[in-house]
C-alpha cells in the first residue's frame, strides 16, 4: 500500500494544454485533478484509500478473521453497567446549575490587538469560545485563532512549572534570584511583543522607573510597523487606519487580506458582506479590486484580481495615486493593461468618498503613505476610513542592539515576556548564544519555547482564560480579560510578575483595576458587557492634500520571496495547536506543513512538482522545503509561511514543516528580491486535503457575473440538469408530507457570494462537536474528521489562458441532510435514519462500521473513525490523573469511538436545548433561537440556519432567492442545505 | 477387531446432540435473563453510601419537598445532588451528634466533598444512571407532568435508595411512543399545572390523602395499566400540550 503515499510528479505542460483546451465554465480543485494523476484517480475511486481489503487475504486468514468476528460480535455489546460516583459540592456556587452552561465575556489578546469573546463554561470548565455581539470587532463572530484558543488552555504540553536550567524550581527561587541580580545589573532588558494591554504598558513604565537601566525591546514577528511608519510619513505621527467597508462601493485591496487575516478582519468581513448581498430588489454590488503577490481569501472574493510581485506594489500604488490625482508622477503603468487602469481610475473617482484603498501590513511605509494620499484626494477619509492614533508602541532598543549589548555585556539581565525571538527572528542563533552570557535570563511563556531553552529560567505563563488582564482592540476599544478558571498549573500572571520584580507584590485583578480606577458598579458592567466604556483612540485629522513619497517598483532579479504569517499557525504562536495544524490551509489545503509556494510558470521553468524539495536562497541565507504549486501567485514570487520548523514548544509543534525565519531580518521581515530557487533532488511527503472527498466535476459551483445574473438569475449553466422533478417517484409524497406535518423542518442556506473560505466555521465545528485531531499520517490517507470542509475550486479567468491567475470559488460542505438521503437505505443496521424534523440522524451505538453510507453519499461528508482518535488523547497526557484534554469535550455531544461513522448533525444538541426551553414555555422554537456553531462563527454571515417550513423564517426568505440551488440536485437527494450562486461584479470596461 | 465404541457412546452421542442445541440456547436465555435481572440492572439493589440517607424519612415523615435538595430538577437536565451545605442547613441544628452524620460534618469542617468514613472513597454511589450516549433531561419531563415515580419507583418509601426501573431503551420508548399512558390530571386538584401536579402528589402522599388507583400504583412503583377512558383523557392532554408524538421517538431526541 506504500506506493500510494508517494506523490507523483506533475506534467505542467500537459496541465496547461488541458486548461487551455477547456471550454466554458470548467472548475477544478487541484492540479492533480486536471492532470488526472493516478493519485487523484485513487482518491476519486475510493474515498478512503490505503486500507486492507478482504480480497487481499488468503482463504485461511479470511476464515480466521471471520470466525473471530462472529464469535466476538455478540460479546462486544455485553458488559455490566459501570459503577459511577457523584461528588457533590460542599457549598454549591450560586450561579452554577448542573447541566446548564454559564457564559462570561472576555477577550483574546492577539498580535497587538484583541477580539471580544464570550466563553462558555460547563460546571466551571470553559469549553467553547464565541464572538461577543457587543464587541465592535467581533459582532458575535470570530476567527480561526479565537476558536482554537480554547485548545491551548488544556494543552498537556503547556509549561506547568518554573524551571531553572531544565530542573524543576519554584517562583520563590526565581524571584529571590531576580531581586538579587536586578538592582546590580548593568543593563536590564524586557523583550515584549506589541502589547495590547494598557495595564502591562503601565507596569512596564513603572518597571523602568524603578530600574532606570532597564530598556524595553519590542519584538513582534508579524508587526504593523510599516502601517504606523507610513502614517508617520504622511500625517506626521503614528496612526492606524480603521476602515468602514459598509460605506464602500469600490474597494482596492493592495496585498491586504482584510477579510480574513488583517487585524479587524472579523468586523470588516461583516461590513463587506453587507455590500455583496444580491437579490431581486438589491442588485447594486460593491466592486473589489485585489492586487496581491500571493492569493488570499480576500482575493477569492475579488471581482478583479491582479497577481503582482511584492516589489511592484509601491509602483502600482504610485500609478493609482497619479490617476486619482494625488501624485504628479506616474508609476509603474506597465503592470496592468490600459483598460484596467482606466476602469480602476474611473471607478475610484466616481466612488469618491465611497472608495476604499486598503494596503496590507507587508507593504512598505511609502505604500501606506500613498494610500493615505489617494484616500485624502478621493475624499474617503472620514467615510470609508479613519486614521486613529496608534497606541504607543514604545521600543527603546531593537533586537539587533539587544544582541550586541548581550554579547558585549552591556546588558546582563534579560526577561522575555511572551516573546520568542530565538525562534521568531533572523537573529535567532546569535541571540541564543548571547543569552548565555547574561547573569539572569528568563523566558515567561505558555510553552517551553526555543527562547526558554536558551534562557536559564523558564517561567510558565497562564492562558488568557486563567488570568485577569485588559486588552485594546484595533480602534482602542478596551475589553477586560476575565478568567474563567483558576490556573491549571503553577503559573503567575504577568501583572503579578512585574510587581514582584519591583518588590511590591500584587494581585493581577488589583493591578488591572488600578489601571481603570472605576467604581464596582461600572466595573461589573464592563465585565458583563465585555467592553469598557472608555474613550476610544483619538481620530487624526487628515488634510485634503497629503504629500507622499514617490512609490517605486524594485527590480526583481530571479525570484522574489514573500514571507507571510501562516494562515493557521500564524507566526508560530499556535504551532502546538492540533486543531490549527490540521486545519486545511486556504488554497493549498495543506495540513501539518508549510511549503515553498511556486507559481505555475516558476514550477515549469524550474521543472519542479508538488513535493520536490527546493532550496530558496535570499542573500546569504537559505532554507529548504517542499515545493507546492499555487496557481494565482505572481510569476516570480515565492511564497513562504512563517510558524513552522519549531525546535521546541511542544510535541505538536516540533518537527512540522521548515523554518523560514532565517530569511527574515529586522529591516525586511516580509522577504525580499534577488532570491534563487534550486532543486535539491529530494522529495517530501505533504498532507493536502485538496483531493479528498471529490465530487468529480459535476455542476457543483455556480458562478456568474452581474451581467449574467441579470440575464439568468439562477445562474444555472445551460447544460446542467438542475433539480430533479419532485413527481418522479414510485412512492407518493403524501406519506413524507404527513410525516413532516406540524413539525419544524430544519434547513440551511449558504451564500457563496459571502464565503471567502476563512475556515472559522471548520474550527468552530471542531470545538463544538468534539472532533478529534488525527495527525499528518492519517490526513494523507484521507481520514481527516472535520464535519464541515471548505472545497476550493479554481476556475477560468477571461484572458488568462495560462492558468497563472485562475478565479476561485470556495464552498463550505457539511452534511446536506438530504430528504432522500442516499446513505439511509444502504445501512444494514439502520444506524442512519431520518427524523421527523428532517435531520439525517446518525446513531453511533447502532453503527457497525460498514461504511456503505459513506460510499453512497454523493457529497462525501461522512467521516469514519478508523482509530480510537479520541481515546488516544490520553497518550498525550503526561499526568494520568489529570486527563486534561478530556476537560475540553462538550458534554452535550457524544465522544465517538473507533469503528463508527459520524457527520454533521446541524448541531442537534443546540436544537434540542432550544426545543426543551421552548417547550417548557409551551411554544415552538422561534426563528433565530438555534444558531449552529458554523453559523455563529461565520464573520460574513454566509451561513443561515432555521425552520424551512416557516415561510417567514430568515432561511426560508433566503432560499427564495433566485440564486438558490441544490448541490447535485439532479440526483433527487433534495438536500436541506442549499447554496446561493456566486455573483461577481467585474467592471465591464476592463478587458481582462 | 476390537469395538471402537462402547455402548456408552450411544448415550454420549445423543446427549451431545441435545447439548449442541441446549447449551447455546441456554446460554442465550441465561444471558438475557441475567442481563434483565437486578444483577445487571440494579433495580431494587441499594448501594452502600457514605451516609445511610433515607428518602422515606425526609420526604414522607418530615415532608421535605424534592426540590429542597434536587434544586435544578425543574430547570436543567440534571436534577442536582445536594451540597454538604444543604445537609448542614438542618443538621447543624438537629442530630448534631449522630455518628451516622459524621461524614457530613467532616466534609463541612474540611471543606472537602463527602466521603466514606470506612474507605475514604469520595462521593455517593450513583443509583440512577442512563448510559453515556443518552441525553436525558429532567426539566422537560417535570414540565410535562411526568411523576418522579414513573422512573424512580417507590422512591418516597425507600429507606435505602435503590434504582426503581431498569432504564432499558424499550421502556423509555414505551412512553415516548404513547405519552398518553403517563399523562393524567389529578381529579382532586384539576387546576394545577402539570409541573405543580408533580410536587402536589408528594404532599398528598405525605398527608396520607386518598389516592387514585394510578397514584397508588405510582407510589408503590408498580406498573399501571390505564383504562380506556384514562387513555382518551391522556390523548386530549397530548393535544392540548401540543406534544408532537411522532417526533418523540426520533433518535436525536435522546441521542446526539
Amino acid at each position: 500500500m506504500e506506493e500510494t503515499k508517494t506523490q507523483t510528479g506533475l506534467d505542467i505542460e500537459e496541465i496547461r494544454r488541458r486548461l487551455r483546451g477547456e471550454r466554458g465554465q470548467r472548475y477544478w480543485r487541484s492540479l492533480e485533478e486536471v492532470a488526472e494523476t493516478p493519485e487523484f484517480q485513487q482518491f476519486l475511486e475510493d474515498e478512503f484509500p490505503n486500507r486492507s481489503s478482504l480480497l487481499d487475504l488468503d482463504r485461511r486468514s479470511f476464515l480466521k478473521v471471520m470466525g473471530a468476528s462472529l464469535a466476538l460480535a455478540g460479546l462486544s455489546g455485553c458488559r455490566f453497567l459501570p459503577k459511577e460516583k457523584i461528588v457533590p459540592y460542599v457549598k454549591a456556587p450560586e450561579e452554577v446549575v448542573p447541566g446548564k452552561p454559564t457564559y462570561y465575556a472576555t477577550a483574546m489578546p492577539f498580535a497587538g490587538s484583541s477580539i471580544g469573546l464570550i466563553a462558555k463554561a460547563v460546571m466551571g470548565r470553559p469549553i467553547k469560545l464565541e464572538g461577543n455581539e457587543s464587541h465592535p470587532w467581533s459582532l458575535g463572530a470570530s476567527d480561526v485563532f479565537s476558536q482554537a484558543a480554547i485548545l491551548a488552555l488544556y494543552d498537556p504540553d503547556r509549561g506547568t512549572t518554573v524551571k531553572n536550567r531544565g530542573f524543576v524550581a519554584t517562583w520563590e527561587e526565581f524571584l529571590a534570584e531576580a531581586r538579587k541580580v536586578l538592582p546590580q545589573a548593568k543593563g536590564v532588558r524586557l523583550v515584549v511583543g506589541d502589547v495590547a494591554s494598557p495595564t502591562l504598558e503601565r507596569q512596564l513604565a513603572e518597571f523602568q522607573a524603578i530600574y532606570p537601566n532597564a530598556k524595553i525591546v519590542r519584538h513582534e514577528p508579524v508587526s504593523r510597523a510599516n502601517v504606523r511608519e507610513g502614517a508617520k510619513i504622511a500625517l506626521g505621527r503614528e496612526a492606524l487606519p480603521v476602515h468602514d467597508f459598509s460605506k464602500a462601493r469600490v474597494v482596492l485591496a493592495v496585498d491586504a487580506d482584510f477579510l480574513a487575516s488583517m487585524p479587524g478582519s472579523v468586523r470588516y468581513a461583516r461590513e463587506f458582506a453587507g455590500t455583496r448581498r444580491v437579490d431581486e430588489e438589491n442588485q447594486s454590488l460593491s466592486r473589489l479590486y485585489c492586487v496581491e503577490p500571493a492569493p488570499t481569501p480576500t482575493g477569492i472574493l475579488a471581482d478583479h484580481r491582479l497577481p503582482i510581485a511584492q516589489a511592484d506594489l509601491e509602483g502600482f500604488l504610485q500609478h493609482v495615486a497619479y490617476l486619482a490625482g494625488a501624485a504628479s508622477q506616474p508609476g509603474a503603468a506597465n503592470l496592468a493593461p490600459e483598460s484596467f487602469w482606466n476602469g480602476l481610475a474611473k471607478d475610484l473617482r466616481s466612488a469618491g468618498a465611497q472608495a476604499a484603498v486598503v494596503v496590507g501590513d507587508a507593504c512598505t511605509p511609502a505604500a501606506h503613505a500613498l494610500a493615505i494620499a489617494i484616500q485624502a484626494k478621493l475624499g474617503s477619509v472620514g467615510s470609508t476610513v479613519r486614521y486613529v492614533a496608534a497606541p504607543a508602541v514604545r521600543s527603546d532598543q531593537r533586537l539587533s542592539a539587544l544582541v550586541t549589548d548581550l554579547e558585549s555585556g552591556a546588558a546582563d539581565a534579560v526577561l522575555f515576556l511572551q516573546a520568542n525571538p530565538v525562534y521568531s527572528s533572523g537573529l535567532g542563533e546569535r541571540l541564543g548564544k548571547a543569552i548565555g552570557k547574561a547573569k539572569l535570563s528568563a523566558c515567561f511563556d505558555l510553552y517551553e519555547t526555543e527562547t526558554a531553552a536558551a534562557c536559564s529560567w523558564y517561567l510558565p505563563a497562564p492562558h488568557f482564560l486563567e488570568d485577569w488582564s485588559d486588552a485594546r482592540a484595533l480602534d482602542g476599544t478596551v475589553s477586560i480579560v476575565q478568567p474563567l478558571v483558576e490556573p491549571l498549573h503553577d503559573t503567575l500572571s504577568v501583572h503579578s510578575l512585574l510587581p514582584a520584580l519591583m518588590n511590591r507584590p500584587s494581585e493581577p485583578l488589583a493591578e488591572v483595576r488600578k489601571t481603570w480606577a472605576v467604581d464596582d458598579k461600572t466595573w461589573r458592567t464592563w465585565l458583563n458587557e465585555g467592553v469598557a466604556s472608555v474613550p476610544k483612540a483619538a481620530e487624526l485629522p487628515v488634510p485634503a492634500t497629503v504629500q507622499a513619497p514617490v512609490g517605486r517598483s524594485r527590480r526583481v532579479d530571479g525570484f522574489e520571496v514573500a514571507i507571510r504569517p501562516d494562515p493557521t499557525v500564524w507566526d508560530g504562536t499556535f504551532a502546538n495547536n492540533g486543531w490549527l495544524q490540521e486545519l486545511p490551509k486556504p488554497f493549498t489545503k495543506l495540513t501539518w506543513d508549510n511549503a515553498v509556494h511556486l507559481s505555475f510558470s516558476a514550477a515549469e521553468s524550474l521543472k519542479v512538482s508538488n513535493g520536490d524539495v527546493v532550496r530558496v536562497t535570499l542573500g546569504e541565507r537559505s532554507v529548504e522545503g517542499p515545493a507546492w504549486i499555487l496557481p494565482g501567485l505572481a510569476k516570480n514570487t515565492v511564497l513562504l509561511h512563517l510558524g513552522y520548523g519549531r525546535r521546541a514548544g511542544g510535541r505538536v509543534a516540533e518537527g512540522a514543516g521548515f523554518d523560514v525565519y532565517p530569511l527574515t531580518s529586522e529591516d525586511s521581515p516580509w522577504g525580499g528580491v534577488g532570491a534563487r530557487v534550486e532543486k535539491t533532488g529530494k522529495r517530501a511527503v505533504l498532507a493536502s486535503a485538496q483531493m479528498h472527498f471529490s465530487m468529480e466535476g459535476r455542476d457543483i459551483v455556480r458562478m456568474g457575473t452581474m451581467e449574467e445574473y441579470r440575464r439568468n438569475p439562477s445562474l444555472k449553466p445551460e447544460h446542467a440538469h438542475g433539480e430533479a422533478p419532485r413527481d418522479l417517484t414510485l412512492y407518493s409524497d403524501e406519506e413524507k408530507r404527513r410525516e413532516q406535518e406540524g413539525v419544524q423542518q430544519w434547513g440551511m442556506a449558504i451564500d457563496l457570494n459571502l464565503c471567502m473560505g476563512c475556515n472559522a466555521c471548520v474550527t468552530a465545528c471542531q470545538a463544538e462537536n468534539n472532533i478529534p485531531v488525527v495527525g499528518k499520517d492519517q490526513v494523507q490517507r484521507g481520514r481527516e474528521m472535520h464535519w464541515i470542509r471548505i472545497d476550493h475550486y479554481y476556475g477560468p479567468r477571461a484572458g488568462d489562458g495560462s492558468g497563472d491567475n485562475p478565479t476561485h470559488v470556495v464552498q463550505p460542505i457539511n452534511c446536506m441532510q438530504c430528504e432522500n438521503a442516499p446513505c439511509e437505505p444502504v445501512c444494514p443496521v439502520a444506524a442512519t435514519v431520518h427524523s421527523h424534523e428532517g435531520l439525517n440522524q446518525m446513531v453511533y451505538n447502532r453503527c457497525v462500521g460498514t461504511r456503505y453510507c459513506s460510499n453512497n453519499c454523493p457529497y462525501k461528508v461522512r467521516r469514519f473513525n478508523y482509530l480510537n482518535y479520541q481515546f488516544a488523547q490520553k497518550n498525550f497526557d503526561r499526568k494520568e490523573d489529570i486527563p486534561l484534554l478530556k476537560l475540553l469535550n462538550n458534554p452535550d455531544v457524544t465522544v465517538r469511538g473507533r469503528g463508527v461513522m459520524e457527520k454533521c448533525t446541524y448541531c442537534v444538541q443546540r436544537i434540542n436545548a432550544a426545543r426543551i426551553e421552548a417547550k417548557k414555555k409551551g411554544r415552538d422554537i422561534r426563528d433565530g433561537e438555534v444558531v449552529t456553531a458554523c453559523q455563529q462563527a461565520c464573520p460574513s454571515q454566509a451561513i443561515v440556519f432555521g425552520d424551512v417550513s416557516d415561510p417567514n423564517s430568515r432561511v426560508s426568505q433566503i432560499k427564495r432567492n433566485q440564486r438558490n440551488y441544490a448541490l447535485l440536485g439532479e440526483l433527487n437527494t433534495r438536500p436541506r442545505t442549499t447554496y446561493l450562486a456566486r455573483v461577481t461584479n467585474p467592471n465591464p470596461e476592463i478587458e481582462a | 477387531m476390537a469395538r471402537l465404541f462402547s455402548p456408552v457412546a450411544n448415550t454420549i452421542a445423543r446427549a451431545s446432540l441435545v447439548a449442541a442445541v441446549a447449551v447455546p440456547v441456554g446460554a442465550i436465555v441465561m444471558g438475557s435473563v441475567v442481563s434483565r435481572s437486578p444483577a445487571n440492572t440494579n433495580v431494587g439493589v441499594a448501594f452502600d453510601q457514605p451516609v445511610p440517607f433515607s428518602h422515606a424519612h425526609h420526604s414522607i415523615e418530615l415532608g421535605i419537598d424534592c426540590r429542597y435538595c434536587h434544586t435544578s430538577v425543574t430547570k436543567s437536565s440534571s436534577a442536582g445532588i445536594p451540597s454538604t451545605e444543604t445537609c448542614m442547613s438542618c443538621h447543624s441544628q438537629i442530630w448534631t451528634d449522630s455518628p451516622l452524620l459524621e461524614p457530613v460534618r467532616q466534609s463541612w469542617a474540611e471543606g472537602k466533598p463527602i466521603r466514606f468514613a470506612s474507605t475514604g472513597e469520595v462521593g455517593w454511589n450513583r443509583v440512577a444512571k442512563v448510559p453515556e450516549f443518552v441525553y436525558f433531561n429532567h426539566s422537560i419531563h417535570i414540565a410535562r407532568g411526568i411523576q418522579c415515580n414513573e422512573c424512580h419507583g417507590n422512591i418516597q418509601e425507600q429507606h435505602m435508595t435503590a434504582k426503581g426501573k431498569p432504564f432499558f431503551m424499550k421502556w423509555c420508548l414505551d412512553c415516548h411512543r404513547k405519552p398518553e399512558k403517563a399523562l393524567y390530571v389529578d381529579e382532586q386538584q384539576p387546576d394545577l399545572t402539570p409541573q405543580e401536579k408533580v410536587f402536589a402528589f408528594y404532599r398528598k402522599i405525605q398527608e396520607g390523602a386518598k389516592l387514585s388507583a394510578r397514584e397508588l400504583a405510582l407510589k408503590k412503583g408498580r406498573e399501571y395499566q390505564p383504562t380506556a377512558a384514562e387513555l382518551e383523557k391522556g390523548r386530549e392532554m397530548v393535544q392540548k400540550m401540543d406534544i408532537k408524538v411522532k417526533t418523540l421517538a426520533d433518535c436525536y431526541i435522546c441521542h446526539r
